[in-house]
């Protein structure tokens, strides 16, 4: 099966980074405010997620983590060349981890679903999968 | 002329052949490094999944802290069930709470203690701390087992102690070996008398009466309040206030 072409992938990785860079400023304005994202179907899922004890990290709320990575993957979507292929697929793969780590404790841990932590994961999820074919296809070939 | 023009085109050909070749190598390689790449990306995610997973403290049932510091906040101050403070005091000021939630922690040992300082202890005012489970299945048994705990006069040490020992949310660590160590450290009289009534179906209705209560009155979240003295009419709801002095002035506009 032959892939996207690059530039198709690099506006679809374009697109989805902005719109995390959106989700993730929403939770940490959310939380700078000393309250929580409010989740769009009601419930109490994401001020249990905000408030449990994972929602931070060294004291930084996680959202914030989200912020750089969806920057950086938007910087790797709109650059050319090898550097910037090989960056978003490391970049995607480390979102696309930690969004798996953050999903599950959302299910087994704090028993709770914040819609837009959804909403991210799914974002770095399509991400990772956007990066993974742009470096694995046209990594060192030309630009 | 013919022989030059094939040494030419012979000599352009393993030219692109070369090119092709040193491409193909050169990807081979960035694959390499890509994959190299890759492990440290995961071992980047291992590292962030530690750091978080190391984060949660207390909720330890072997050293159970600040027994000495509630007793001495609480002393003086009459307890009867969940309530804390003069029996008589006009104004009464409601807390939905879950022991399992964070945020309570924090009003805990930020926001009530000047609250209690200033209008409890003056007998003003009198709290009445009401379960509002929403952290997750443990709410329900440590509610439970605070409201036991009030039976023997030391509810809000059972509160207190808790907080000041909370786990990390609903990671489990409120079992039963913590909520009786919590217990033992509030000072309840009869361990065994508070064993059974935190079991029992009357003090478990009650926590999910408290609960279906907060529902009722609106709230969404812990912890929230209400006020009810002789300047409301029935319970007027405060939401989350964000500091003392908006509840001592909700408290004094009650009175």
């Amino acid at each position: 099966m032959r892939a996207p072409a690059e530039g198709t992938l690099r506006g679809v990785a374009t697109f989805l980074a902005s719109f995390g860079i959106g989700v993730a400023v929403y939770i940490a304005i959310a939380d700078s405010g000393g309250g929580s994202p409010v989740c769009v179907a009601g419930g109490h899922g994401c001020q249990t997620v905000a408030e449990s004890a994972y929602s931070h990290l060294l004291g930084v709320n996680v959202a914030a983590f989200g912020i750089v990575g969806y920057v950086s993957l938007l910087a790797c979507a709109l650059l050319r060349g090898d550097g910037a292929r090989m960056a978003g697929f490391a970049f995607a793969l480390i979102g696309f981890g930690f969004s798996l780590y953050l999903t599950y404790l959302e299910l087994f841990t704090i028993n709770a679903i914040c819609q837009w932590c959804v909403a991210s994961a799914v974002l770095m999820t399509l991400l990772f999968i956007t990066n993974s074919i742009r470096m694995l296809a046209y990594v060192g070939k030309a630009r | 002329m013919s022989g030059k023009k094939d040494r030419e085109a012979r000599r352009e050909e393993r030219i692109r052949e070369d090119q092709e070749a040193g491409s193909a190598e050169r990807r081979q390689r960035l694959i390499k490094l890509a994959s190299a790449m890759a492990f440290l990306a995961l071992a980047a995610v291992a590292v962030l999944i530690v750091i978080s997973q190391s984060q949660s403290s207390g909720g330890d049932a072997s050293s159970i802290a600040d027994t000495a510091e509630v007793k001495q906040d609480l002393s003086g101050i009459p307890q009867s069930g969940m309530v804390l403070g003069e029996s008589s005091a006009k104004v009464t000021l409601f807390e939905f709470g879950d022991l399992q939630c964070p945020v309570c922690k924090g009003f805990s040992e930020e926001i009530l203690p000047q609250v209690i300082e200033n209008q409890v202890r003056s007998g003003e005012a009198k709290i009445d701390f009401r379960n509002f489970t929403i952290i997750g299945p443990q709410s329900t048994p440590a509610g439970a087992a605070a409201i036991a705990a009030g039976e023997q006069g030391r509810g809000w040490n059972y509160v207190e102690l808790f907080y000041r020992n909370q786990g990390t949310e609903d990671s489990g660590y409120a079992t039963d070996k913590f909520l009786t160590a919590i217990a033992k450290g509030a000072g309840v009289p009869n361990i065994a008398r508070w064993n059974s009534d935190r079991k029992s179906k009357r003090v478990l209705a009650e926590v999910e009466a408290t609960t279906a209560e907060a529902e009722r009155l609106g709230f969404t979240g812990t912890p929230s309040f209400a006020v009810e003295g002789p300047g409301t009419t029935g319970k007027q709801t405060l939401g989350t206030p964000g500091s003392s002095d908006t509840l001592e002035s909700a408290i004094s506009s009650a009175g």
